[in-house]
């Protein structure tokens, strides 16, 4: 196994609980070293004998995608622009999607690797690629799950397109798609206009340890499929896992990833010796930073007494075996002192806010839809003033496109008359991405 | 007048540096033991037999039920006979920065007993290690100046130095660790104090009469005394009151220890101890009730007492106290062994 670049494990807690206080919580910062010997990006790289990494792009093909033509025109356009930000010898294709899976780019339903040649080759055949048929995202995932088996990459993402809701499968057919890909490969979804559902992509974005959000005009899809792939290729070490030890009588109440977005990984635990669970991360760029929230419950002792709550570690994975590349440890002491004990720690208090933000934009739209204006209001209210307090200006503009602000420290808002669903699709989408404590 | 070895029991020459009869060096030095003594087992684990051993975990914690695990240092007693001393980690402090050194030896006028106190400063880094090291090396050099008839004062002075340059030692990119001293020679003519900081020295007087600080802080507290700005009271509750303003460190290169020379009227003990101890009975008159009479004939017992009152007293801080006879009394128990 090559030497991997090491993290950086920062812990953020108040380690001091008041007398028989049980609840430790911290912000984990977790940082990967910006150098060191990443693995090649592909069989082609300068290191040579690496298995690489792998793009898959899978692009809607339903009818709906031909009203308007500009929608299946500019998707042709930004898979092109993606295929043409390929790093040589990166692996790759490109699927059609409507109730099958078609391989457009290998036909064989294989993977080719990037050079001048394939990727002139690919955006020849692509330019055929026509709207026509239903849409059962299923079957574009399976599709996908055996052309990434056509290849050796470890380092396997894809980015999946769609206009429309899972139309021509059962959403348990979906479940069952997205279960079977889970850890072979990661997705950014997308939805161009605004007739598919959040929701729905946010389940596959989850569980495949990508991103979801909206791109209303068709015209901006080929600069955010650029991004995308850019994105994808940055990353160079595959499969990290999250590993939290604890000792025995201490549970963990919840892991999550709270930046840059937030994502509960507590459901994501696969049990890793007799005291530790692992939750996955997927892969990670070269000084990428990403923190999150880690909550334990430890018995209470005595005044005085210091424990171990967790070790929080950063854990290589692959064929070869497994590599520990950096931890911190999260501890719990018991004070009679009140000033220590009821401290809250910046990370801690400010991602806890964070969540609530992301808790309350979700549950705020929800009634809106569903004509609560009053509680609508409120939970709308309160992510105002919560993304003042913190500084959200993203999560602020697009608020200010669903309700009108009165004042924003006290959340004091009216609902708008009408809304554009665009705007409304794109609060949700974007109301898990978070900002880092403000430093100093 | 004849000693007897500590080891073996037979008489010895005092000009001699080890014994005729098994060969021991006739001046054991007993030092509070590092983090890295003995073999840690967590006390809460290894108590249920029917589990399997707990490893433990670089960082000193239970690798089954996490717990820190308390170190061979949490509570050290120690005993040579002509002095003892206990120290203790306290209730609130997750580790114990204080050590002591003791060590007895015979010199040309006769047998002395030799005492250090170091707290290390918990602000500075790596404070245990740096407590310790400054014991370790203090000592060395008392007990060889006492045991060749050397000045007591200015071997305390180069006792104190030597301390703060194995200290200075383990200044790192962290910063530079720190420690308050105290240092007593305690021989049949007189008790000679060395000290920095706010642990100190205080003798005990066996007929309660003259019981009295031998040492002064070197504190904020103390100078606001000192300059009849407050009252000992009004000064102690200050929240400067602790900060110190001579230590032994790589950042005080030159500390100039304060040294003083002592001659008892009448039989007693010295006592030399940490802030931990004195936070909660500052007066020597106290002291010494509390001590005495116990620690003329059983210093240790007298020592555990002591700790154990600042322990039940809140132990805030870490604790440490050592009791040294006067004049000293070559133990008759050690001849026995």
């Amino acid at each position: 196994m090559p030497s991997l670049p090491g993290f950086t494990v920062d812990i953020d807690q108040n380690p001091y609980l008041p007398v028989g206080g049980r609840d430790v919580s911290a912000v984990v910062t977790v940082t990967a070293d910006a150098s060191g010997d990443m693995p090649s990006p592909g069989p082609g790289g300068p290191a040579g004998g690496s298995e690489g990494s792998a793009e898959i792009i899978i692009v809607d093909c339903s009818g709906s995608m031909d009203h308007p033509t500009s929608k299946i025109r500019e998707a042709r356009a930004a898979t092109a622009a993606a295929v043409d930000v390929l790093t040589d010898g990166t692996w790759f294709a490109v699927v059609a999607g409507t109730t099958e899976a078609w391989a457009v780019y290998p036909t064989d339903g294989t993977m080719a690797v990037a050079d001048d040649v394939t990727r002139a080759e690919a955006k020849r055949v692509l330019r055929e690629m026509q709207a026509n048929g239903g849409t059962a995202i299923g079957q574009w995932l399976r599709g996908a799950y055996q052309i990434f088996q056509s290849c050796p990459a470890t380092l396997r993402h894809a980015i999946l397109l769609t206009d429309g809701k899972n139309q021509h499968e059962s959403p348990e057919e979906l479940a069952a798609a997205i279960g079977l890909c889970e850890g072979v490969f990661r997705c950014d979804c997308r939805g161009v206009g605004t007739d598919w559902e959040v929701k729905e992509m946010r389940k596959i974005s989850t569980a495949l340890l990508g991103t979801v959000d909206i791109v209303p005009d068709p015209a901006g899809l080929a600069a955010d499929f650029e991004e995308m792939t850019r994105g994808a290729m940055s990353k160079q070490l595959p499969d990290v896992l999250l590993r939290v030890w604890t000792p025995q009588q201490v549970t963990v109440r919840f892991v999550k990833q709270v930046a840059p977005a937030i994502d509960d990984l507590t459901g994501r635990r696969v049990t890793s010796g007799a005291q530790a669970g692992d939750y996955p991360t997927g892969a990670w760029a070269p000084g990428e930073s990403r923190d999150y929230h880690v909550g334990v419950q430890v018995n209470a002792a005595s005044i005085g007494a210091e424990m171990l709550a967790a070790r929080v570690s950063l854990v290589a994975s692959s064929a070869d075996g497994q590599q520990v590349l950096g931890q911190g440890l999260i501890k719990a002491t018991w004070t009679e002192d009140e000033a220590l004990s009821t401290r809250i720690s910046p990370g801690v208090a400010h991602y806890t806010g964070q969540a609530e933000l992301a808790a309350v934009i979700q549950e705020g739209l929800e009634a809106r839809q569903q004509g609560d204006e009053a509680t609508a209001t409120s939970k709308l209210g309160r992510a105002v003033a919560l993304a003042h307090q913190a500084g959200n200006e993203d999560t602020a503009r697009l608020l200010a496109k669903v309700v009108d602000v009165v004042d924003e420290a006290t959340g004091t808002v009216r609902l708008k008359k009408k809304v554009e669903a665009a705007d409304e699709m794109a609060l949700d989408t974007r109301s898990t991405k978070t900002v880092r404590v403000k430093k100093g | 007048m004849t000693y007897r070895c500590p080891s073996c029991g037979q008489p010895f020459d005092a000009a001699d540096g080890f014994c005729e009869t098994c060969g021991s060096p006739l001046a054991p030095a007993a030092v509070s033991p590092g983090a890295d003594a003995g073999v840690l087992e967590c006390p809460v684990c290894s108590a249920d037999d029917s589990a399997a051993p707990a490893g433990v975990s670089a960082e000193g914690y239970c690798e089954s039920c996490g717990r820190k695990v308390p170190t061979v240092r949490d509570h050290v007693e120690l005993d040579i006979g002509v002095a003892a001393g206990v120290t203790d980690r306290g209730l609130r402090h997750s580790r114990n920065e204080d050590a002591m050194a003791l060590a007895c030896t015979v010199g040309p006028s006769g047998p002395a007993a030799v005492a250090v106190v170091c707290d290390g400063v918990s602000s500075a880094p790596r404070a245990d290690e740096a407590s310790l090291v400054a014991v370790r090396a203090a000592v060395r050099v008392l007990l060889a100046a006492v045991r060749s008839g050397d000045d007591p004062a200015a071997a305390s002075v180069t006792a104190a130095l030597a301390g703060g340059r194995a200290l200075a030692d383990l200044a790192g990119p962290a910063g530079a660790p720190a420690a308050t001293y105290a240092s007593a020679v305690v021989d049949e003519a007189a008790v000679t104090v060395c000290w920095l900081g706010d642990s100190r020295v205080y003798w005990l007087a066996a007929d309660g009469s003259d019981s009295r600080f031998l040492t002064t802080d070197d504190s904020l507290a103390e100078e606001l005394v000192a300059s009849r700005l407050a009252s000992v009271e009004e000064a102690m509750a200050s929240p400067q009151a602790h900060v110190i303003t001579r230590w032994l460190g790589a950042d005080m290169p030159d500390p100039e220890p304060h040294v003083a020379r002592f001659e008892p009227a009448g039989p007693g003990v010295v006592l030399v101890c940490s802030d931990g101890l004195w936070n909660y009975r500052p007066e020597p008159a106290d002291l010494a009730a509390m001590a005495l009479p116990a620690a003329q004939a059983d210093p240790l017992a007298a020592a555990v007492t002591l700790v154990k009152f600042a322990v039940d007293a809140g132990g805030a801080d870490n604790i440490t106290a050592v009791l040294a006879p006067f004049p000293p009394v070559w133990p008759e128990s050690l001849s026995r062994r």
